[in-house]
């Protein structure tokens, strides 16, 4: 080991230089192959399903088609079922006026919404064209029901509007869901129902407008239906 | 720090206690800066075997990095499905999966390294037992948690480690605590139970692993690295730090370790990425899991052991394991080299480091290593065959007396000068070589003689041809007529070959990176072939990083 380098002729400043460029240039390069690798690796695939919207048939809990006298015109109970994915809850409402009687709901043009554009709902469907269904996971940070639910119109509070307990939200289900007062910014996405006039059966077949809260898609980013599945259960609970 | 050195010539396992109290005291109480000097011979020619703990420490944190990982995806309920979807369906999984199996084969590989190494020179010899103690514990608990990654698979191989292991415990002498044993390890009966427990004890052990690294390390620091062997019988530690031959850790050992740790994660990389792309690679180094158990292709599976157990797993056949019992069994072929190990310091206490006088251990650590090595051969090719009373005293006794005798005989040239001291090291290596060939050759004919092939005769042949080879050797070697190695420690280059190759290096370095960037992530194949440009990569570095030491550092 020679301690006086100046004296050794194969080494100069400039090409210790170089050495240790030609190394940084080395470690970038390791650098650069273990962050490819390590970067892509630790994000998982995005579960969910492929292809479009599946239609999927309202069964009640013990797997019977929901009928029109199944639901309840302005039900104070919180009405929901999960759909396209097993892990996105949906509201179900047969909408009234405020003696409960069946109110015809009209197709409606939402207006845009930062980053997307705006929609027409679809309206009511069913006998009376009064039932109508969307996410029930609220557009500003994903609270879900019994924190978001529709308060009939007899209620004291929040009358006949979707109102989110969580940070005030509220949607008029009334008007294809658009947005009362905010927090949000985006109306809730509307589902489109299917209503077959002579077995009086429901289904449903695709969403409208905004992308569910906290999915990069609506069919993708929560936890699928089993392969196979064609029916939805409708569940209530009290709030 | 010398006047903790007492006169005790009778050090005895309580005494142990004593010493741990003032090793705590003096690391607590006088701490060494971590910054200090290094030796230059650590880094020149042979100063390979002072790194072989931080070349185990290297792949204990790359298993560390790449357990953290696959932990993101394992899940003990689907064990299996989740293991193979990462293999299959997740970017550069397989080389993640298939390098954290064979970083785990290198650690234990590197750590019996190690541990022989320190066994050769004696740094078991006072002031370093708790450092050999807590080793001997490093190295069962690295074991520990290679059976449990192994057994996480789900596959048909882990599926018999588990039960192999269950049978064992449940085997103990008191049947509650053998179920007791059981339950804790492998839970109460449900694969989710089974599952998240191996992957809770690989965790925790794997976490002991580094707690008990961490004193181990310490311990070393304190105890500064082992004198120069040529130094013979001096008393450890010998370090003066006001040489001019020792250099300050930052830059020279860090560039250095650099460069090992480089090495040797790109080998771990580099190894199995070679072998996933490789048809037809044997059971027992597929960096692959099996089959799953239940499966048609599970029957044609040879239930095979980690390779890292194929000992326990031979002998197993032994008549006398066979009268026992499994459990008795494990404790006495497993057990007695243990004691023997935890024992060593007591049993040698002599201060001296000179292999010629420490005839017994050496003999017995050469046997140890032909034992490991001879079983594990044995039982890759002769699994299941019951081995009689006379063959088990043959295979012990015809390794060991041979051993004793030549290196008995090789210390007593040293003594009486005509067996030079400084090529003791190489006839220790070539000996264990000699015993370890022997021993596979002898398997060799027999497989020949059982099923006379082609390729039986050409695996004997060769195995024959490379123990006379090594035998000619040692003879050469004891005769003298081999002549002496030297090395020049300061081996230069032209200055434009250091520029050449300086940017030989960075082109191919930048070349694989980029042709690794259009490589399809999807794919066993295609992330294999990722996973052998990483490796190259890593190795390229820590070949500039030579490079680098040569010229400006001159090492």
């Amino acid at each position: 080991m020679t301690e006086n380098k100046s004296n050794d002729p194969a080494n100069d400043s400039s090409r210790r230089t170089f050495l240790k460029y030609m190394t940084m240039l080395g470690a970038a390069a390791v650098s650069v192959g273990v962050l490819r690798g390590a970067l892509q690796n630790i994000a998982p695939a995005i579960s969910g399903i492929t292809g479009g919207f599946p239609t999927m048939q309202l069964v009640d809990s013990s797997g019977n088609p929901i009928k029109t006298t199944s639901l309840v015109v302005n039900n104070p109970q919180i009405v929901t079922f999960n759909y396209p994915l097993q892990s996105d809850p949906s509201f179900l409402l047969r909408l009234g006026d405020s003696s409960n009687n069946d109110k015809v709901i009209n197709p409606v043009s939402v207006p845009a919404s930062p980053g997307f554009p705006a929609f027409t709902s679809p309206g009511g469907t069913g006998p009376y064209k009064s039932v109508v269904a969307s996410s029930a996971i609220c557009q500003h940070l994903g609270c879900k029901p019994p924190a978001i639910r529709f308060h009939p119109p007899s209620a004291s509070s929040y009358p006949g509007k979707i109102h989110c307990g969580c940070h005030g939200s509220t949607y008029d289900p009334y008007n294809g869901f658009s947005i009362i007062t905010g927090p949000t910014v985006h109306p809730l996405p509307n589902i489109t129902l299917n209503w077959d006039s002579t077995s009086d059966t429901y289904s449903v077949t695709g969403m409208l407008g905004p992308t569910i809260y906290g999915q990069p898609s609506d069919l993708s980013g929560g936890t699928p239906f089993p392969s196979g599945t064609t029916k939805t259960t409708v569940t209530s609970e009290v709030p | 720090m010398s006047d903790k050195k007492t006169s005790s010539t009778s050090l005895r396992m309580p005494s142990l206690i004593g010493e741990s109290t003032t090793l705590i005291k003096n690391i607590f109480n006088d701490p060494q800066p971590l910054p200090r000097k290094v030796p230059d011979y650590m880094r020149g020619k042979g100063g390979f075997w002072y790194w072989t703990g931080a070349m185990v420490m290297t792949a204990f944190l790359y298993e560390a990095l790449t357990g953290l990982v696959l932990l993101f995806y394992y899940q003990p309920s689907n064990a299996y499905v989740s293991t193979m979807a990462f293999l299959n369906n997740t970017p550069y999984g397989v080389v993640i999966l298939t390098s954290h199996l064979y970083g785990a084969y290198a650690m234990i590989v590197l750590m019996y390294l190690h541990l022989l190494r320190n066994l050769f020179v004696g740094a078991y010899k006072k002031p370093r037992e708790i450092q050999w103690l807590t080793g001997i514990i490093l190295l069962l608990l690295t074991i520990g948690v290679g059976y449990f990654g192994y057994s996480m698979s789900g596959d048909v191989l882990s599926q018999d480690a588990v039960d192999v292991g269950k049978g064992i415990l449940q085997a103990f002498p008191i049947s509650s605590i053998g179920l007791w044993l059981s339950l804790v390890f492998y839970g109460g009966g449900s694969t989710i139970s089974l599952f998240s427990r191996l992957l809770g004890w690989h965790i925790v052990l794997a976490a002991s692993i580094g707690v008990i690294f961490a004193l181990h390390f310490f311990i070393a620091e304190y105890n500064t690295i082992m004198p120069k062997v040529e130094k013979g019988a001096d008393k450890a530690p010998l370090v003066d730090k006001e040489s001019k031959e020792y250099k300050p850790w930052f830059p020279y050992n860090m560039v250095y370790m650099s460069q090992i740790s480089f090495l040797v994660m790109g080998l771990i990389i580099l190894i199995p990425s070679i072998l996933a792309v490789t048809p037809n690679v044997p059971e027992l180094f597929s960096p692959f899991p099996q089959a799953a158990p239940g499966t048609a292709a599970a029957a044609t599976a040879i239930l095979y052991p980690p390779w890292f157990l194929l000992f326990i797993y031979k002998e197993m056949d032994f008549q006398l394991s066979i009268a026992v019992g499994p459990f008795w069994a494990t404790v006495i072929y497993a057990g007695i080299p243990l004691i023997y190990l935890f024992l060593l310091p007591v049993l040698d206490r002599s201060e001296n480091l000179k292999m010629q006088d420490r005839t017994v251990h050496v003999a017995l650590g050469i046997s140890g290593i032909a034992y490991l090595i001879g079983l594990s051969v044995w039982g890759a090719v002769d699994y299941g065959i019951e081995v009689a009373y006379w063959a088990f005293i043959l295979f012990f006794a015809g390794i060991a007396i041979p051993v004793y005798l030549v290196t008995r005989y090789i210390t007593d040239a040293v003594k009486s000068g005509k067996f030079k001291e400084a090529s003791l090291p190489a006839m220790i290596v070539l000996m264990t070589l000699i015993a370890v060939f022997s021993f596979v050759s002898g398997i060799g004919i027999t497989s020949y003689l059982a099923s006379p092939d082609t390729g039986n005769a050409a695996i004997m042949i060769v195995l024959l041809v490379i123990t006379v080879l090594l035998v000619v050797s040692a003879i050469a070697m004891i005769l003298g007529i081999l002549p002496e190695i030297t090395w020049k420690s300061d081996k230069r280059m032209s200055g434009s070959s250091y520029t050449f190759l300086g940017a030989g290096y960075a082109f191919c370095a930048i070349a694989l990176v980029s042709v690794m960037m259009v490589i399809s992530p999807y794919g066993v194949y295609n992330g294999s072939l990722y996973g052998i440009g990483l490796g190259l990569l890593f190795i390229i570095m820590a070949a500039m990083l030579r490079l680098y030491r040569s010229y400006v550092y001159h090492e």
